[in-house]
């Protein structure tokens, strides 16, 4: 046992030296471990907590770095280091909750101020903690900074996370920067994941031992890889989100389609059957003649085993978008028979998180929106439709299905339970149709559809959840249940006739809400599924069913003024432009555009100051013969300058030369040649113009060009054995070495 | 043609120079230990027909640096073109003399005097130590100011005059004067005006701990072998001096330098009276000498940053509160030295 304290002792002193920490490294170090803590701590703590983190975090770093020799605490070994730290935060946390429970303190210094004080305390010191054990882990052993880099990494991926496909969610300052500009947010995170790999290669480059390096660079590649492989084997994994769809609430959160099933008992109530859940406003006036608006989100179209769910294969459904646009989205699916229909523009915004966006019936093109208040709506955008204004004779006499379906598609879209009653009870339902119209598809939807009005009893309070089939139990058994149950019951009813349906999901609105204005309120009450049957040339109808009879109230107070005031919130331009400009700090200016025209302008100057430092040092090749003691000289002064070796100010060239001849003779040389070559300091050029010899006794021979070069090539090497690496890079990319060469 | 052959003449005749410099050198180093620096400035005055004034204490050699100097000088010059005086009678002129001064020491003790003749039944005039290649004027503070000015005119002038006749001092005179920083009781310190008669005031320090063995060492043998010892003709260096005069280039860059650095130190607040033009004049011979000794046939920032400071510190008065001379001088000298520096970077004209 203290053979190996001994080893590692002896190991951490042989080590010391080498890993001697330098201010400046220290201190980068400590900032990115310090940020890091600070996204982490975001989501789970106040403002005050998180900077109190960050703070904890860079001072445990700090302290570290100073202490390395001194402290006895960083030469014990880790276990017994982690389990003093967790002491001390078990005592930190305790303290925090006698302080913030302390009566007397709360009613001394106020209850907030207390809070925020034993948040700041409790974060602090598990930062600390936490930045303590890693950065002894890092010192201690050869695989040490994996831990540290690890950390960092999940500091970005788990900011990141929380953004997927542009969602809002903790913080939510990234994705509302973005989208209160109508910007692509993706620009943004894309740049945080930048900054994440240059905080990572920072960490990296640290690293004074260089046999760590093979551990620190694998362990980030393994984390880029596998972030490459998993989305290209998995795609992008979806962020699960409440479901706030409402009271009818039709669709389930998860990817396990049995355990959730949209049909609910009992459990469901009409407490906040009122809240709102999203404003539309129409850009163009449309009265629908079915009486109600129909905006559809999704559809259950195929047929899992069990029950109807959202299509997996891709060749169903291609008339839904899953996800939020950041960029316009055109539906993939052509919209038939667009004679029939009309354009309607509408922007949507959503009060309540939604998993995909909705649009009135038939949606073609989705377009982010400018989010005028981003604490009041969670997304806006703007959805154009072509509302179907299909009369009587336009529905009747269709066939079912399109024609230029797959016979997969088809399979897919008549698929249903195993039970022999739907298909029998369908005909006998259509069994009185008047003979012309014994064959039309429509016919016998609206047959079923009417019988179902005739015969079912809405309710909320359902005991159908529970059989294998809710719909069977609903449908043959007591005809009492809500839009689900009719939905499932008439999409079965109608497959088993042959005739492609689906159960549409989303919101239906009676269109007597709109009262006149262009805004038009939806609220939870109004969440809906209904069944939808495909006709050759029109695209999914609605038939819907509305029961007669019904056991709840579903009728709720209109909501006139809070559906103006919403759509006003939505709708003001005025508003939304002073919000932007306040947030823009009231300037007019296009800072896209002035990011670009000054990114160009540095890049054209960066461009400029290279050919220049190129051009300067390699025009002795061709320059006057005359003038090469002047250029080579100038050229050796630019090189010097660009290794940060520059004369001072009042410095003779002598002097210079001297100074910097250690290690660098061909210098002296070059400096040498130079002066006793320069007319009106070595020689009287007016003897020279004369005809006269330029030197009375030349010590000095004059350099031809070729010895210019070779001497510039020496000083070059000398200077490259000198230098070091760091040193060489910089240089190589130093841009401007020409200004200070003098 | 013409020219190539002038520049060969020209060009051995500094290298001779040189040469003549490196004896003297030696010649001094043989005697003088552990005092490089000092024997170098002495031998750029001499070169430069300047003179030395030497702070320091008693006994660190400033006699045995004199002596040597003056005994490395030998008369070679022909019988018929000796110095007369106005008699015809000739000069009799000594390598090296020492003129130990005192209060009660009198101008005549310096140049000489008229002393009746009885034989001839005339006056003649008795020429005095002054006469010499090297004077030693040893604690020139000591004595009167009579005495001084005497000194200091044959110093100016290179002649002395003695009841309204002038007797012309050798080409090669040269004054090496001493005066003790401590024990100032019952002294006359020389006046400005007066110390700008000399070029360099040179502070001397005690030698280092290896020198000062290596004296003790070898004193004994130093002793005997002074018959044996390295001689530089007099007419030699007087042809170095006009070698350098004439091979060494001085830019215009260098003289504006010099201006410019001067004109700043007048401006400088921290000073009281700055150098005068005399002091520049004197600086340029100087610098062709350093010049030619570093091997070189023109004058350079180098020369400049070493010889300014022992040229200049004894030709200013600090204002009160200021005491370091160099560092004024490096401040001042920093902006003048740039636009040197960069000359050499213009363009030719």
């Amino acid at each position: 046992m203290s053979n190996a304290m001994n080893n590692t002792l002896s190991q951490t002193t042989s080590n010391s030296p080498a890993s001697a920490v330098k201010p400046v490294q220290g201190l980068i170090r400590g900032v990115i471990l310090a940020l890091a803590c600070w996204v982490l701590s975001t989501p789970l703590t106040t403002v005050t907590g998180s900077t109190a983190a960050a703070v904890g975090c860079l001072f445990a770093c700090l302290w570290m770095d100073r202490q390395l020799r001194t402290s006895t605490l960083l030469q014990l070994r880790a276990p017994a280091l982690l389990l003093i730290l967790a002491v001390g935060l078990v005592l930190t946390s305790t303290l925090t909750t006698l302080l913030v429970q302390s009566a007397v303190l709360a009613n001394l210094l106020g209850a907030i101020v207390l809070y925020q004080s034993g948040q700041s305390l409790f974060w602090f010191a598990l930062a600390a903690s936490v930045a303590i054990a890693l950065r002894h882990t890092a010192r201690r052993h050869s695989w040490g900074a994996i831990p540290e880099l690890l950390f960092v990494a999940s500091a970005f991926v788990i900011t990141l996370a929380a953004h997927q496909r542009g969602m809002i969610d903790r913080p939510y300052f990234i994705g509302d920067f973005a989208l209160i500009r109508g910007m692509d947010p993706t620009t943004i995170l894309m740049g945080i994941g930048v900054a994440a790999v240059l905080a990572l290669a920072v960490l990296l480059m640290m690293e004074n031992q260089h046999r760590r390096l093979p551990y620190n660079a694998s362990i980030l590649a393994v984390l880029c890889f596998s972030l490459l492989f998993y989305v290209q084997f998995f795609g992008l994994p979806t962020p699960q989100l409440t479901n706030d769809l409402g009271l009818t609430g039709t669709e389930g959160s998860g990817s396990s389609a049995n355990n959730d099933s949209p049909f609910r008992d009992g459990e469901n109530n009409a407490s906040d059957r009122e809240a709102p859940v999203a404003i539309v406003l129409f850009r163009d006036d449309y009265e629908p003649a079915s009486g109600a608006y129909y905006f559809r989100e999704s559809a259950y179209s195929e047929f899992n085993g069990t029950l109807l769910w959202t299509a997996e294969n891709p060749d169903l459904d291609q008339d839904l978008v899953d996800r939020f646009p950041s960029s316009p989205i055109d539906v993939s699916n052509e919209v038939p028979a667009q004679q029939l229909r009309r354009r309607v523009t509408t922007t949507i915004g959503l009060l309540a998180p939604h998993r995909s966006p909705f649009g009135l019936d038939a949606p073609v093109r989705f377009e982010p929106a400018p989010n005028p208040n981003s604490l009041r709506f969670r997304q806006t955008f703007t959805v154009e439709s072509l509302v179907p204004e299909f009369e009587f004779p336009d529905l009747i006499g269709r066939k079912a299905g399109s024609s230029t379906w797959t016979l997969q598609q088809w399979a897919e879209y008549l698929e249903m339970p195993d039970d022999p009653r739907y298909g029998e009870f369908a005909r006998q339902l259509t069994a009185t149709l008047r003979p012309e119209f014994a064959d039309d598809p429509y016919a016998k939807a609206m047959a079923i559809k009417a019988w179902l009005d005739e015969n079912g009893i809405y309710s909320l309070k359902n005991e159908h959840a529970y059989a294998v089939d809710p719909a069977a139990s609903f449908l043959f058994g007591d005809l009492t249940g809500y839009c689900v149950h009719f939905a499932y019951s008439a999409t079965y009813l109608y497959r088993s006739l042959g005739i492609p349906a689906r159960v549409g999901v989303g919101y239906s609105v009676p269109s007597a809400n709109r009262a006149g204005g262009s805004a038009l309120l939806i609220q939870a009450v109004n969440g809906h599924a209904w069944p939808e049957i495909y006709l050759e040339d029109l695209g999914w109808v609605i038939v819907d069913p509305a029961p007669r009879q019904t056991l709840v109230d579903m009728s709720v107070d209109p909501q006139d003024s809070l559906q103006q005031l919403l759509g006003d919130m939505l709708r003001d331009d005025a508003a939304f432009q002073a919000f932007l400009d306040d947030q823009a700090g009231a300037s007019a200016i296009n800072w896209a555009l002035t990011l670009r025209l000054a990114s160009a302008l540095v890049f054209a100057l960066l461009l400029l100051a290279y050919a220049i430092k190129m051009y300067r040092v390699s025009c002795i090749g061709w320059a006057n013969e005359q003038a090469l003691y002047r250029l080579a000289y100038r050229a050796a002064l630019d090189i010097l300058a660009a290794h940060g070796i520059v004369r001072r100010t009042g410095e003779s060239r002598e002097a210079f030369a001297r100074r910097v001849a250690q290690g660098l003779p061909a210098f002296q040389t070059l400096s040498n040649a130079h002066l006793s070559a320069a007319p009106g300091y070595a020689f009287d050029p007016a003897l020279v113009m004369a005809g006269g010899h330029k030197h009375a006794a030349s010590t000095v021979p004059e350099f031809t060009r070729q010895q210019w070069q070779l001497q510039l090539a020496d000083m070059r090497e000398q200077l490259w054995t000198r230098q070091r690496w760091w040193q060489k890079m910089l240089a190589i990319v130093h841009p401007v070495p020409w200004l200070q060469s003098r | 043609m013409q020219v190539m052959e002038a520049q060969t003449v020209h060009s051995t005749d500094l290298d001779h120079a040189r040469e003549v410099m490196s004896r003297l050198t030696q010649a001094v180093k043989a005697q003088v230990l552990g005092r490089d620096d000092v024997i170098e400035l002495a031998l750029i005055a001499l070169m430069s027909d300047g003179h030395v004034l030497l702070e320091d204490f008693p006994g660190s050699g400033k006699t045995t640096l004199a002596k040597a100097l003056g005994e490395a000088i030998v008369d070679d010059q022909p019988a018929h073109q000796k110095t007369t005086d106005a008699s015809g009678a000739l000069v009799p002129i000594v390598p090296f003399r020492r003129i130990q001064f005192t209060p009660d020491l009198l101008p005549s003790d310096v140049t000489g005097s008229a002393v009746f003749d009885a034989s001839t039944n005339s006056f003649h005039f008795r020429h005095g130590p002054i006469f010499a290649h090297v004077v030693l004027a040893d604690e020139i503070n000591r004595t009167s100011p009579k005495v001084q000015a005497a000194m200091l005119e044959a110093m100016g002038e290179k002649q002395v005059t003695v009841d309204n006749q002038t007797y012309p001092l050798d080409p090669l005179f040269f004054v090496i004067a001493t005066q003790n920083p401590l024990d100032l009781v019952g002294t006359y310190p020389l006046p400005t005006p007066q110390l700008d008669r000399f070029l360099f005031k040179l502070t001397m320090v005690h030698v280092e701990r290896d020198a000062e063995l290596e004296v003790l060492n070898t004193w004994q043998s130093r002793r005997d072998k002074q018959n044996t010892r390295i001689h530089v003709g007099r007419t030699e260096i007087l042809q170095a001096r006009h070698a350098i005069d004439a091979g060494v280039y001085i830019s215009d860059a260098i003289k504006t330098a010099l201006v410019d650095i001067s004109r700043a130190l007048r401006a400088d607040e921290r000073i009281l009276q700055g150098n005068s033009t005399r002091s520049l004049v004197l600086i340029l011979p100087a610098l062709q000498v350093l010049a030619a000794m570093r091997g070189r046939s023109y004058v350079n920032a180098d020369d400049l940053e070493t010889l300014l400071p022992p040229v200049l510190t004894h030709r200013v008065e600090l204002a009160p509160g200021s005491s370091d001379f160099v560092k004024i001088l490096r401040d001042c000298m920093r902006g003048p030295m740039e636009i040197l520096a960069r000359s050499t970077l213009n363009p030719a004209p």
